[in-house]
């Protein structure tokens, strides 16, 4: 029993429409996990019924093994939640929220308070009204990571931030995760994920669609080959697994399933190689092979489907 | 890039669309503006009759004049010089005894209108939305001064229309008591325009707005009291000296209102060219930066949002009781020049006018201090709206702290508003009566359980069915209908029964009755227990 969260078929309506559709999740205990999806695929609404903001229509969702929309004040002792469109109050100074939340969860630690705004380069004298995006997403993180608890909600926390912002909170991160926090990481941000997370979830329509270490769904991925050529060769648009050839003279350029690479390789060897580039998917391709039809619809070329 | 340096050479092009945002903004505002203008002048065409009865011959009005004529009673009234008239005309003793309250109730009328028209709605984004227009950089400050203008026009002709029956042969009087008010609105809502363009923030803009006309009061005040030129320098004070109603009636004090509206409206102008959109001239002051001791818990926090708002409401209904308590000495034997509308409105059941005065305004105070803790309601809601209870919401906080903490902050807004429009109307109503001024505390404390009944129910209705604003001010909306109508309208009695007020004794017109107050006690418990149970139940609905 080490899953920090786990949903069996969670379902979740709001009138005749079904934001959640028998998702499945699950985040074990001191893994950092990403949750992936575009805007309206059900990443929020997830995190709220796991929140206990929301109340699930069906299906089981469980925190800490508990029920969190009976336990919710309880639960929330053990997690930070960092929404990502952080509203402040307009008349609080950002160090009054940030002190404001860490004494509803027991205490400040000053020094690790302190710590933070000066990594995040927050001024924490001015007023929730004043604060740009960027610095009121800091203020909402500030608050999360200067938190001792075990879990770390994230949604989407980086929107707003800067890219030198983005590095701070990367480390901040790995840092949680260090010292055996579980991170679950909704985001749309593919680079962060992949630099992030051991594990990712990918969610569509309220679905999650599929779910593993980015290890393995590369493994079940398809790779792009490059390769110059000595001499021609044939019959690879015939072998299975070949994907989206195109052949011009001695170049080719192809994708490859992991399990017709020795194939693949074994016909170049015979005709000769000078010069090959082999590369694994990126997350962002995994993720758009689930969206391609989208993009479809949209009438966006499967750019990265290759 | 500063304002100021893309304003070279653009002329008319900075007012461009004001014309249509006019129309969007009166639309937007109606309500206010309908609600203000029509609290004020119809206080003001009902107290009329009272003091036109009370003060008849001249031989009452010169012994009110003696009792008039001291530094004190100046201070809270007006110039001697009105006091010198009384003999001649009831329209110098009204407006002598009105002028100062209804023109301060004017002023806030129009402080709150410019700012909401101005830098509230740049904090809500609204307007860089319109901004992003083809609006000029200006229209929307010349928009909101048209508006402001349009209105005080209205207000000032309402008010001559309510005093014009006052005095026969004094039409003149009338016309300049009805404009002195138009001029208050233009001054207070051109110098508004000009703090909102210096100060960081809506409710810094606010602030400054109704410190002047704290000041005002103030110079008023000490002016008057001592019969020295610090009169003159209250922009309150400019209406008072026209001495209208006065052989020695003069128009031109009011050409010196208006001009310093002109000149503060073109500061203003040349002001919103010279700062960026959302910010003041006068930067943001750093705040604290961390919180107070006792800034630790949900409902501290809900406590600290909301202070502002009962105090407001506290301040309005002190003044409001004040004001209405200024002519309750002097309700008694008039009730024959009431018109009939009149009349059954104040009529509260035998007793003596005075009495029935009293209860009225201690009903019209007990629903006005609900609205109050409503809109404290109304805060919780907006606070799940803008998204800004999540962060609380997703703390170790149980549902009955948030958004619980909400019904406790409405009911302690609700009770010290009541309490203090009470208080008001005691001090300034029971003339140093001892047994009065009791009475009419009594009288406002009674009216807790059924304001306490309001204020739950609107909790309930947020608690379970947070979308349907509408349902939280229905009980209110009612009550509200049958305090004014009730007997007017020969309305059945179990329609009446309804409205929570009614089941009030109108006390110190009617006798004591406790039974019914327990009743509602309960009532209000109930529904305390049902909007918490409603709080456990429903999801947040944050944006």
């Amino acid at each position: 029993m080490n899953a920090v969260i786990r949903t069996e078929e969670l379902v979740k309506r709001f009138g005749h429409v079904t934001a959640l559709d028998h998702l499945n999740l699950e985040v074990a205990q001191g893994e950092t996990h990403g949750f992936l999806g575009p805007n309206g695929a059900g990443k929020s609404t997830t995190i709220r019924v796991l929140l206990g903001m929301l109340r699930s229509d069906g299906g089981r969702a469980e925190l800490f093994g508990a029920d969190p929309w009976k336990d919710a004040a309880e639960l929330h002792r053990r997690l930070a939640y960092v929404p990502g469109d952080v509203a402040l109050w307009p008349g609080l100074t950002g160090g009054e929220t940030i002190d404001l939340l860490g004494r509803l969860r027991g205490g400040v630690d000053r020094a690790r308070r302190d710590e933070l705004l000066e990594r995040f380069d927050l001024d924490p004298r001015k007023k929730g009204r004043s604060y740009s995006k960027g610095n009121r997403q800091k203020v909402a993180l500030v608050a999360a990571f200067a938190a001792d608890v075990d879990l770390l909600l994230l949604d989407e926390p980086t929107s707003g931030l800067d890219p030198l912002m983005g590095a701070v909170f990367n480390e901040c991160v790995k840092e949680a995760a260090a010292q055996g926090r579980t991170v679950l990481l909704s985001s749309h941000i593919m680079s962060e994920v992949e630099a992030l997370c051991e594990r990712v979830s990918i969610i569509r329509k309220g679905v999650v669609v599929e779910t593993g270490s980015l290890a393995e769904m590369r493994h079940f991925s398809r790779s792009r080959l490059r390769a110059t050529l000595k001499h021609p060769v044939h019959g690879l648009a015939d072998t299975d697994g070949v994907h989206d050839l195109v052949v011009d003279g001695l170049e080719i350029d192809c994708s490859v399933d992991a399990a017709a690479l020795d194939d693949v390789l074994a016909r170049l060897a015979a005709a000769g190689v000078a010069a090959l580039t082999c590369e694994p998917p990126s997350l962002e391709q995994i993720f758009m092979r689930f969206y391609g039809d989208e993009l479809a619809a949209h009438g966006v070329r499967e750019g990265n489907g290759r | 890039m500063t304002a100021a340096a893309a304003e070279v050479g653009d002329g008319l092009g900075t007012l461009a669309g004001t014309g249509k945002l006019l129309r969007f903004q009166a639309r937007r505002t109606r309500v206010h503006l309908t609600a203000w203008t029509l609290g004020i002048a119809g206080g003001t065409w009902l107290i009329t009759p009272v003091l036109a009865d009370q003060y008849a011959t001249p031989e009452s009005r010169v012994a009110l004049g003696a009792t008039m004529n001291t530094p004190a009673m100046r201070s809270m009234t007006g110039p001697a010089e009105y006091v010198a008239a009384y003999a001649d005309s009831i329209g110098a003793l009204f407006a002598n005894r009105m002028l100062l309250w209804t023109g301060a109730m004017t002023a806030v009328m129009f402080v709150l209108l410019v700012v909401r028209l101005t830098r509230a709605d740049e904090e809500t984004s609204r307007s860089e939305v319109l901004r992003s227009n083809p609006v000029g950089r200006r229209a929307d400050l010349a928009a909101a001064l048209a508006l402001s203008a349009a209105a005080a026009t209205v207000l000032g002709a309402l008010m001559a229309l309510a005093v014009l029956g006052l005095e026969d042969g004094a039409a003149g009087g009338a016309v300049l008591f009805g404009l002195a008010h138009t001029a208050i609105g233009l001054v207070f809502a051109a110098l508004t325009a000009v703090a909102a363009q210096v100060s960081d923030s809506a409710s810094t803009a606010t602030g400054y707005g109704l410190g002047l006309l704290g000041w005002s009061f103030l110079t008023a005040g000490v002016g008057n009291a001592q019969e020295n030129a610090a009169v003159w320098l209250s922009p309150l004070g400019w209406s008072q000296l026209t001495f209208m109603y006065t052989s020695e009636e003069r128009w031109w004090p009011l050409a010196l209102t208006l001009a310093v509206a002109v000149a503060a409206s073109s500061l203003a102008f040349a002001l919103v060219s010279r700062r960026d959109f959302g910010q003041g001239l006068v930067a943001a002051r750093a705040g604290r930066p961390g919180a107070a001791a006792g800034l630790r818990s949900a409902h501290a926090l809900t406590f600290r949002l909301t202070r502002g708002l009962m105090w407001t409401g506290a301040a309005t209904l002190l003044l409001l009781g004040a004001a209405y308590g200024s002519v309750l000495g002097s309700a008694d034997e008039f009730a024959d020049s009431l018109s009939e509308a009149q009349r059954a409105m104040l009529d509260r059941g035998g007793s003596t006018m005075a009495y029935s005065f009293a209860a009225t305004f201690i009903a019209i105070n007990a629903v006005v201090a609900a609205l109050f803790g409503i809109l404290v309601i109304g805060r919780g809601r907006k606070e799940e709206t803008v998204g800004r209870g999540e962060l609380i919401a997703a703390s170790p906080v149980a549902r009955s702290a948030w958004p619980g903490s909400y019904l406790p902050a409405a009911l302690f807004a609700a009770t010290v508003t009541n309490l203090l429009g009470g208080l008001g109307l005691a001090a300034t109503g029971s003339g140093g009566d001892g047994g009065l001024f009791g009475k009419v505390l009594l009288g406002t404390a009674i009216q807790l359980p059924a304001v306490w009944t309001l204020v739950a129910f609107a909790f309930a209705a947020f608690a379970w069915l947070p979308r349907a604003g509408w349902l939280r001010w229905l009980l209110w909306v009612w009550s509200l209908l049958v305090i004014y109508f009730g007997n007017m309208l020969d309305m059945p009695e179990w329609l009446q029964d309804a409205s929570p007020f009614h089941h009030v004794a109108a006390y110190p017109a009617q006798d004591l009755e406790w039974a019914p107050l327990g009743v509602l006690a309960l009532l209000a418990a109930a529904l305390v227990w049902l909007g918490y149970a409603g709080a456990r139940r429903r999801d947040l609905h944050f944006s």
